[in-house]
């Protein structure tokens, strides 16, 4: 019996550690390869290690590819339509959650619905539809687009929130002569907080690792985004990889970390609205 | 005044539904309208021609069938890895928070950077791939992987298998934390082994969340573009390619508009059809 249950747990560990290397693998040798120098990096064959560490490769990508730039433009997209779908969605979710209007119903599932609409079908209009408003290749017209995906789901994982925050407080607050919009600005906004901060997060990340929208929407190089920047970098013929890796790494850097901060109210962001059982 | 009250509730929604009708409805329905000949051409008139052109297309049937496979293979292995994971992560073990922070790290990383650091991985003479094969002695000569089709196909699903499971596995182990302790202890004294608990109790338990995560995981990856995009292009030839990339083609490369809507509306329709289940549990659930 006690062997059979250390085997078991030898067995969990041994898992684990594999769900490790497997997981890890890729950032190890991003990291790596960004660390090498131009001619090391497409050695043959491969050092697992930099022989010799050098940041070349980060210097000449901030100085050469204007990737300060993208990065610039890249913040401000995300940070701008997370503001966006959270603040819109945040009423929506409110007055999905407290009124029972005629056509409540129907509306919160051309919500839901919307989710499955993909964003190839809607690109090629849109292109055309900012072109007439004049919007095409600015990163208003680009923060508008990138809502289409974050704000459906905003407003569902917001408003699973925003009904675990008790109708009663509402009420005791109206007696008080509170308006409809104060309670929900001070009164429910605070109790949701935690859920707030994972919906923001959220549309961040989403609105931050895209590249169909920037691709079609956006033409002038000043107005790249990190990840258009960089699929830009990877040429026909020379692929230099040892910038390549290193912008992956600025890239990423930003969502893991801001995961790693927020992780806790992330998953519980995930468990409790989005799939709330 | 019950009435009156409710009512306000419109006032709250305006602004969603504004930009739900503006940047969704509006283009949604130019792209249907487009798919039909029936706007922004210079003549027009209702036509099916983009449609029947499909069924005669070679390109988009092999492409239609890559969704196919590519999403049903991803979104499978998404599940059993997650599985596997949310299991392990559910016990009592030693450093627990840390492997969970690791669990979910690939998650973190964008499509379309998940591709490119594949493409790397995968690359026939620096990658690293074929570096730790021939080390270890498993082949003999660096393979070709991405410029092989079928080859480049495989790591395709490998490389989004390994960016995307750690959603389904946070998925599921919540639906895990969820379960209550008392079955398990229940089934415990009536001598059930560890197995039976894990048939009669832990699936049955996990399977609304089993189907949430299928059907959500089923959502992204039908509309996955930047991996593919970045990691084979769709190529080579067309081997590695889904409807979201043939879209793009169609639209912003070749310029066949309606063509390109076509293409599109058939991807939303295999969506929208996965989707229904989904859509029925959770309003129904409201």
């Amino acid at each position: 019996m006690v062997v059979k249950k250390s085997l078991f747990w030898a067995f969990v560990y041994a898992a684990l550690v594999f769900m490790l290397f497997f997981n890890l693998i890729p950032f190890f040798w991003m990291t790596s390869s960004s660390l090498k120098s131009d001619y090391e990096v497409i050695d043959y064959p491969p050092t697992i290690l930099p022989e010799k560490v050098t940041f070349g490769a980060y210097t000449r990508m901030w100085s050469q590819e204007q990737f300060f730039r993208y990065f610039i433009n890249s913040i401000i997209v995300s940070s701008s339509t997370a503001f966006l779908s959270s603040l819109v969605g945040v009423f929506a979710a409110y007055g999905f959650s407290r009124f029972f209007f005629w056509g409540r119903t129907s509306l919160m599932t051309i919500f839901l619905a919307s989710q499955m609409i993909p964003g190839v079908l809607l690109v090629g209009p849109y292109f055309k539809l900012l072109s007439y408003v004049e919007l095409y290749d600015t990163l208003t017209g680009l923060i508008l687009s990138q809502t289409t995906i974050t704000l459906p789901f905003s407003i569902w994982m917001l408003k699973g929130y925003v009904d675990t925050v008790s109708d009663e407080i509402d009420q005791a607050a109206m007696v008080d002569g509170a308006s409809r919009l104060r309670i929900c600005l001070s009164i429910v906004l605070p109790n949701i907080l935690p859920g707030l901060v994972a919906t923001i997060i959220f549309a961040f990340l989403l609105s931050w690792g895209d590249l169909l929208w920037a691709l079609c929407l956006i033409s002038d190089q000043t107005k790249q985004t990190m990840t258009l920047g960089i699929t830009q970098l990877v040429g026909q013929f020379r692929v230099q990889w040892s910038e390549i890796m290193a912008a992956t790494v600025i890239v990423t850097i930003v969502p893991a970390t801001l995961y790693l901060l927020l992780q806790r109210y992330l998953i519980k962001g995930f468990t409790e609205g989005a799939v709330k059982q | 005044m019950r009435i009156r009250e409710n009512h306000k509730g419109y006032f709250f929604i305006f602004p969603a539904f504004l930009f739900l009708v503006g940047i969704l409805g509006f283009p949604a329905i130019a792209a249907v309208l487009q798919s039909f000949n029936l706007i922004w051409v210079k003549n027009p008139s209702f036509s099916t021609a983009s449609y029947h052109r499909l069924l005669s297309d070679v390109e988009f049937l092999a492409t239609l069938g890559n969704t196919v496979i590519f999403v049903g293979l991803v979104v499978g292995f998404h599940l059993i890895i997650g599985l596997g994971v949310a299991l392990l992560l559910n016990l009592e073990i030693r450093s627990r928070h840390f492997f969970r922070v690791i669990a979910i790290l690939p998650w973190t990383v964008p499509d379309v950077i998940g591709g490119l650091i594949w493409r790397f991985m995968f690359d026939t003479l620096p990658g690293m791939i074929n570096a730790m094969l021939l080390q270890f002695a498993i082949i003999s000569d660096p393979i070709d992987w991405l410029g092989h089709p079928k080859l480049a196909f495989g790591c395709l699903i490998f490389a989004e298998t390994w960016r995307g499971y750690p959603f389904a596995m946070l998925i599921l182990l919540a639906g895990l934390q969820a379960i209550p302790k008392e079955q398990y202890e229940a089934a415990e004294i009536d001598g059930a082994s560890k197995f039976k608990s894990f048939i009669y109790i832990t699936l049955p338990n996990l399977k609304y969340m089993v189907i949430i995560a299928a059907v959500l995981d089923t959502i992204w990856e039908s509309r996955l573009f930047g991996m593919i995009y970045s990691m084979t292009g769709g190529g080579p030839g067309y081997s590695s390619q889904v409807l979201s990339l043939l879209t793009y083609k169609h639209y912003f490369l070749f310029f066949n508009t309606s063509y390109a809507g076509a293409i599109a509306v058939v991807l939303a329709i295999f969506m929208f059809t996965i989707s229904i289940p989904y859509l029925v549990m959770t309003m129904k659930r409201e």
